[in-house]
């Protein structure tokens, strides 16, 4: 990749980092189970400032960075809120990435300044600008200075110009070894909890993927409730997410599997001979398959196989666990189970290994469209929920 | 350029364009009789800096008054020089230094705001890096505005900046309430569909100006104060080409000087009420003569702890600082000279200037008893850039 950041000169106080195609790729790839293209591309700009800043911050200044939420919870606050939080050894930060190339502002979103489990003692301003592959982190300002700040009710985010904030992160480094003490935050009022009812309801309405600003859809008393709860982040991401990221079982076995299932761990299985015979044939108004998918998995180490298989008549499906090693039994205690795309349970939609058993089955009968979600117990390393439509 | 001697003429009188050249001074008599005033009044100092600091001190009182201009005026040297030196660094700019100053003085607010009287060397020099930085920034952001689409551009703003330009444009408050309103759907709406190639966005199609247009109108009513009405695509992507157009005129725009004098406006009141309304007396002890000369004190303490501090860095850190603030390479050219990568040379210049102001910063605590915060290490990180200036501008004169 040229860069313009090569040939550009930058003020002696910048911190200009080089962004690589590789990290592109990678963030790019990662960013696609958000649910629509402005969460995606949310997801995408935080992945790249922190994939480019976290290692720098690592080895410049305090190896113990990290980011501060777990993975699912990270991607479920990107598909909402711009921002993301690392936690250094004592403090907190929250990098505010923007494409913005005039650096006239730092605007940072109400969630991380007034909630407090949100809230952080520092705020870098971070410009990404993949094209000329540079990562620039131009200035930055604490909570306090924030709180002090504009607050812009259209959208919901506290403000600073680029004269008020400190443009040398240096500064910041001197400032934790010489003045660790220093006040950094302003007081937070805490939110009251939200009942339960009401955070389904919430979770309900905001959970549609078409609602592409969620944040400024209810009051933000009401909003920073549903936040403040990480449970009720993820859940509220699952269910946004649901829709993008629902597998397309029946489509894929249709029209052959495309690249993006072996993303998402699938791949295609001839069916057993003797099945076959009846396959392939058109009844009324629908195609019974002619194969089946497969995805690996691994449970306390040990590697198991879930299959997907078409039945005889249209809309049955068998669900199998089995174990891959030969001769290997699944042991007692195991347990398959399937919900619908609401997470809720139906007749039949878990069975349990009392014994140790070669596999464990599930069948259901499914109208066209209709979408399921697998689990199993013990969790799967690296389960990641994902909506099978049909 | 003939520089300017009488006290009177450095604190009321603009730089005049003759095309890209210098081409006289200007007086602005509003100014010329505030400084004869203030002059009749304060027998005791004749010297530039006195008043410079004077008009500092009256400016951070009150910000809208005539000290502000009194200002710029005395830095009208400043930035014409750094102008002229930024803009050689550019080859292929299609700017003048008559543009880059006009910019660089319309935001001496960002000078006047970051300059810490009580520990800064002189307003001049800090001056001088600072208004070599916003021009700086300016020809790099011109550079990035010039290779993006329109609709690539639109996502290039900041809100502060694309306000900016709408009010620089003449538009009313309401509108600019609705065009941001506009701009905004259509940020959340038309994001790129690939990774990069960020600088090419094409004209969104119908589909996509429908949605904008159906965000707009679901939002307007909780975000425009105004009940405004529905808009539709033609509607929005009229004005959102309007707002393109202010942006790309406004990052230079083709005005003449604020500071140069508006004819017919040479009314004496303003002067009057200015002087009524600050205690001279208090400001005068302020800036007294001792000190100034304790000032001066403090600041040979602090020129001989850095060059002792510099002299203890590893020899190819000393170069590199040499490289970057005596001859003013570019990183690139840095990194050329010394065999490695130009992002390496970003990471080792933040490294030895965290050392050196860690060091200015303990040294300040100990002998300045100054308790450090956030805001006051800014203030000395200034400072020290001001220094390191300086300090390798006169150790190698005009290169």
């Amino acid at each position: 990749m040229t860069t313009t950041a090569n040939s550009t000169i930058f003020n002696p106080t910048n911190l200009v980092l080089e962004l690589d195609q590789g990290t592109i790729d990678r963030a790019w790839l990662e960013s696609q189970t958000a649910s629509n293209p402005t969460s995606r591309w949310q997801n995408y700009l935080n992945q790249v400032a922190l994939a480019v800043f976290l290692p720098w911050l690592q080895t410049e200044e305090d190896a113990t960075a990290k980011v501060q939420n777990q993975q699912p919870e990270q991607a479920a606050i990107w598909e909402v809120v711009n921002g993301t939080a690392i936690a250094i050894q004592d403090a907190k930060l929250v990098l505010i990435p923007s494409e913005a190339d005039d650096i006239g502002e730092l605007r940072v979103p109400q969630e991380w300044i007034d909630l407090p489990s949100w809230a952080a003692d520092y705020y870098l301003a971070v410009q990404v600008n993949v094209d000329a592959g540079y990562v620039r982190v131009w200035g930055y300002a604490t909570h306090l200075q924030l709180k002090q700040g504009t607050f812009n009710p259209s959208d919901r985010t506290y403000s600073l110009s680029d004269e008020s904030l400190i443009d040398d992160l240096n500064a910041f480094w001197v400032a934790r070894a010489l003045c660790p003490d220093e006040a950094t935050q302003a007081e937070i009022e805490s939110l009251p909890e939200l009942a339960p009812a009401q955070a389904d309801n919430l979770i309900e309405r905001l959970g549609n993927s078409a609602q592409l600003l969620p944040r400024l859809a209810v009051p933000f008393s009401t909003w920073g409730a549903l936040l403040q709860n990480p449970q009720l982040v993820l859940r509220l991401g699952a269910a946004r997410r649901g829709i993008a990221t629902k597998t397309p079982v029946l489509q894929w076995l249709k029209q052959g599997l495309s690249d993006l299932s072996n993303e998402f761990g699938w791949r295609q299985i001839e069916l057993s001979l003797s099945a076959e015979g009846a396959r392939g044939a058109a009844t009324a108004d629908a195609v019974v398959p002619a194969f089946g998918l497969a995805k690996k998995l691994a449970i306390a180490n040990q590697p198991y196989e879930l299959k997907i298989l078409p039945l005889e008549e249209a809309g049955a499906w068998r669900f199998e666990l089995s174990c891959l090693t030969l001769g290997c039994l699944i042991p007692a205690g195991f347990k398959l189970k399937l919900l619908t795309s609401e997470f809720q349970d139906f007749e039949d939609n878990e069975v349990l290994a009392t014994v140790a058993v070669a596999q464990l089955a599930l069948e259901v009968d499914l109208d066209p469209g209709e979408s399921l979600v697998w689990q199993i117990e013990p969790t799967p390393d690296n389960y990641q929920q994902e909506v099978l439509q049909f | 350029m003939l520089p300017r001697q009488d006290p009177i003429e450095i604190f009321s009188t603009f730089i005049q364009f003759d095309y890209d050249r210098f081409g006289g001074w200007a007086t602005d008599t509003r100014l010329r009789r505030s400084m004869r005033q203030s002059l009749k009044n304060i027998s005791a100092e004749n010297a530039d800096s006195f008043w410079a600091l004077y008009w500092h001190q009256i400016w951070q009182q009150q910000p809208t008054s005539l000290a502000r201009e009194h200002l710029a005026a005395y830095l009208q040297e400043i930035c014409f020089w750094s102008a002229t030196k930024t803009i050689t660094g550019f080859s292929s700019s299609q700017y003048t230094v008559s543009d880059c100053f006009q910019v660089a003085i319309s935001r001496i607010d960002k000078v006047l705001k970051g300059f810490d009287r009580e520990r800064g060397f002189n307003l001049k020099s800090y001056a001088s890096i600072t208004f070599a930085n916003l021009i700086r920034e300016l020809l790099r952001q011109q550079k990035e505005i010039d290779i993006c689409s329109d609709w690539s551009l639109l996502r290039k703003l900041s809100q502060k900046r694309m306000t900016e330009a709408l009010f620089d444009a003449g538009l009313d408050p309401e509108i600019i309430e609705s065009y941001i309103l506009a701009w905004n759907c259509l940020k959340t709406i038309y994001v790129p569909d690939r990774p990069s190639s960020t600088r090419k966005l094409t004209k969104p199609d119908p589909e996509t100006w429908s949605a904008i247009a159906k965000l707009y109108n679901q939002s307007r009513h909780s975000q425009l104060s105004n009940s405004a009405e529905a808009a539709t695509s033609e509607k929005l992507e009229k004005w959102l080409l309007i707002c393109v157009k202010a942006v790309r005129s406004s990052l230079f725009p083709k005005v003449t000087s604020i500071n140069q004098p508006k004819p017919g406006y040479d009314a004496g009141e303003i002067v009057d009420s200015l002087v009524g309304e600050v205690d001279e007396s208090l400001l005068v002890n302020m800036i007294a003569q001792e000190e100034i000369t304790q000032r001066t004190q403090q600041h040979t303490d602090i020129n001989q702890f850095l060059v002792a501090t510099i002299q203890q860095l590893k020899p190819e850190e000393q170069k590199l600082l040499e490289l970057y603030y005596a001859l003013d390479l570019k990183q690139a050219e840095i990194a050329q000279e010394l065999n490695t990568k130009q992002y390496s040379i970003s990471r080792k210049l933040a490294k030895v200037r965290k050392e050196l102001l860690m060091a200015l910063a303990q040294w300040s605590q100990a002998t300045m008893h100054i308790s450090l915060t956030s805001d006051i290490l800014d203030n000395i990180s200034s400072l020290l850039e001001e220094w390191l200036a300086n300090h390798y501008d006169s150790n190698h004169t005009e290169i």
